[in-house]
């Protein structure tokens, strides 16, 4: 199949997102846009599960249905086993399929997976390399083309072993691994590739709510580049543990009718999780959902519906703790709601609404929430990481093996970050305001440029280019109605706002200056002109500044040596 | 911002200050705008340098 050019087969790249609860693939296609590829079912989110019976291997969707009936040779939430040994993990997903068992330094699982009567063991690699070896088979079944490479996306805290273990798994199923990259970042990297998007400086959380474990990182962006600045993690909150609700509920209304709990029969159980899951996701589109189930327990059907409110009453709790993730974050990176730009929601349980508006509520008006349910031009949350992935294998798939290696080597991604913002002092009046040009968090070198007016009737500028730090300003509401507040003019804006929410306490960014850096003077400058000025930062702190007006030809430029 | 009366330094520039030292951290290999990073990097590059290529 593979094309020989040169005696080495052409590479041909896919992104993968590989989850404990589903996985996708997904490609750039001709368009230049990235799109997640359905398995042969039409699945898109396709379970990461494997199930044997008589010796045949079903896959995705197919092997979850065997969850039923087939349980003890069913192998599910495996991921976050690889790498790992036996004492580290937690086993408690696996309740209700193949259990995981030590083998060595490693998992293993014993399943029937020939057609022999004796049970096999099967390591948590083996499994892993079995799965990736299925999606390599749906991608390359729709593309017609044999795919040999792969981005795959990883949580932020997977050890260099599972990273490792990772790698030889895929490499195993006939898979280039080019790169592993971190979930969140290819969250970021889908929304921030898309056409419409520009580049700006921002803070971004990206919330990844999973299905048995939840994600939240803060990302600064800069430039277009990303840099973690705190994680958090919660490995026992996620879709699961809505489903539970929804399950409780319906089998209490069970138990009501028929005196018997579905929930202590292994069987009835797992028919619930399966049933309860689809209602829960149906729950996230429409304001009702049906579930009926055929012989639960005692041979007994049973149907019922819940609606969203009622849902999301049981749910409050849990949606508390989605949201306290997200606050943790900020507050494990040391900021301030007011700082994040863009909340990003990825994920299979971002799909439920309340939480994006539970967010909402949290952070301020210009802050981006990026859901289906408080965003338009939301990207399905399911699809962001598997996009991502897809984007950066297109970027590399050209490249030698060794320039990739080079590229995404430690010497080249540990880099100097600015501390402090850089900006000017503009002077309007009697007050002196910090406006920030290159943002705190900053990769270097850097390099910004912008103009800013000159004063009206023209004359000789003064740049003076400072350090500043970011203030919260809490004012306290006044009993009596709001007067003008003392310092900036922006606030004027805001004073429509106040009448209703009186009781409430305003918080603001404020800038203030904590180092003067520089002094410049642009000599002459014509009425009603701007002043350009551009500031490079070296990777060892050292400064360029050019200032000149716009469209003038004398530029005034200096250097600040590193202290 | 106009220029305040009696100010004046060599060529019109100043020094006054230096920066605060800078925090170490890891980039995250990913996207067009950290691959075009690593490439300056690689090659010793200055970013003006790297347009006119």
């Amino acid at each position: 199949m593979s094309d020989e050019t040169n005696g080495a087969p052409e590479r041909f790249a896919i992104g993968i997102s590989f989850g404990n609860t589903s996985s996708s693939i997904a490609r750039i296609n001709p368009e230049g846009k990235a799109e997640v590829i359905a398995n042969e079912e039409g699945d898109r989110q396709i379970p990461s599960v494997l199930s044997y019976i008589d010796g045949e291997e079903y896959h995705g969707t197919q092997a979850k249905a065997q969850l039923v009936r087939n349980s003890q040779n069913t192998v599910a939430y495996f991921r976050d086993y690889l790498g790992k040994d036996f004492k580290s993990i937690d086993a408690t997903p696996c309740h209700n399929s193949a259990h995981p068992q030590p083998q060595e330094s490693t998992v293993a699982f014993s399943i029937v997976d020939t057609a022999s009567e004796t049970p096999s063991t099967v390591t948590v690699s083996e499994i892993a390399t079995r799965h990736l070896r299925r999606l390599k088979q749906s991608a390359s079944d729709y593309l017609g083309k044999e795919v040999n490479a792969a981005v795959i996306t990883v949580p932020t805290d997977f050890t260099e072993a599972q990273r490792e273990a990772l790698t030889a798994s895929a490499k195993a199923a006939g898979l280039e691994v080019l790169q592993l990259i971190h979930e969140p970042v290819a969250a970021a990297l889908a929304y921030d590739a898309r056409p419409e998007a520009t580049v700006t400086d921002k803070l971004v959380v990206v919330a990844d709510l999973g299905g048995t474990r939840s994600d939240a990182a803060v990302l600064a962006c800069r430039g277009g580049m990303y840099s973690i600045l705190a994680t958090a993690h919660d490995y026992e909150l996620g879709g699961a543990s809505l489903d539970k609700i929804i399950i409780d509920h319906f089998a209490k209304e069970f138990i009501k009718k028929h005196k018997t709990d579905p929930r202590e029969n292994a069987r009835g159980l797992a028919k619930l999780k399966l049933e309860g899951e689809g209602a829960r996701k149906t729950l996230s589109l429409g304001t009702n959902a049906s579930l009926s189930i055929e012989s639960l327990a005692d041979g007994i059907d049973f149907g019922s519906t819940v609606n969203r409110t009622r849902y999301e009453l049981l749910s409050n709790k849990i949606f508390a703790q989605f949201t306290g993730l997200i606050e943790q974050v900020i507050q494990k990176a040391g900021l301030d709601v007011l700082d994040i730009d863009e909340v990003i929601f990825a994920g299979g349980a971002s799909h439920t609404p309340k939480i994006a508006q539970l967010a909402r509520n949290i952070f301020s008006e210009k802050t981006q929430i990026l859901a289906p349910s408080t965003f338009t031009g939301a990207i399905n949350p399911s699809e962001l990481a598997p996009r991502g992935a897809a984007i950066q294998a297109s970027l590399i798939q050209e490249f030698d093996k060794e320039d990739i290696e080079q590229s995404i080597h430690p010497m080249v991604t540990a880099t100097p970050h600015l501390k402090n913002a850089i900006g000017v002092e503009v002077t309007s009046a009697e007050t002196v305001e910090f406006q920030p040009l290159l943002n705190a968090e900053t990769a270097l070198p850097a390099r910004r440029v912008a103009q800013y007016n000159a004063p009206k009737a023209g004359g000789d500028v003064f740049i003076r280019v400072c350090e500043g730090v970011r203030e919260i300003k809490v004012t306290k509401p006044e009993p009596k109605p709001k007067e003008e507040k003392p310092k900036t003019e922006g606030d004027e804006d805001d004073s429509d706002f106040d009448s209703d929410e009186e009781e409430e306490e305003i918080r603001e960014i404020v800038w203030k200056t904590e180092k003067p850096i520089a002094e410049l003077a642009v000599k002459g400058v014509k009425a009603g002109s701007k002043v350009e000025l551009m500031i490079h930062v070296n990777a060892d702190l050292g400064l360029q500044i050019t200032a000149r007006e716009v469209g003038g030809q004398n530029a005034v430029r200096g250097a600040v040596q590193a202290a | 911002p106009a220029l305040s009366e009696g100010w004046s330094a060599e060529k019109d520039f100043k020094a006054v200050g230096t920066l605060s030292a800078a925090t170490q951290r890891n980039l995250e290999a990913v996207g067009p705008h950290f691959l075009a990073h690593a490439r300056r990097k690689r090659h010793h590059r200055t970013f003006s340098e790297d347009e006119r290529i």
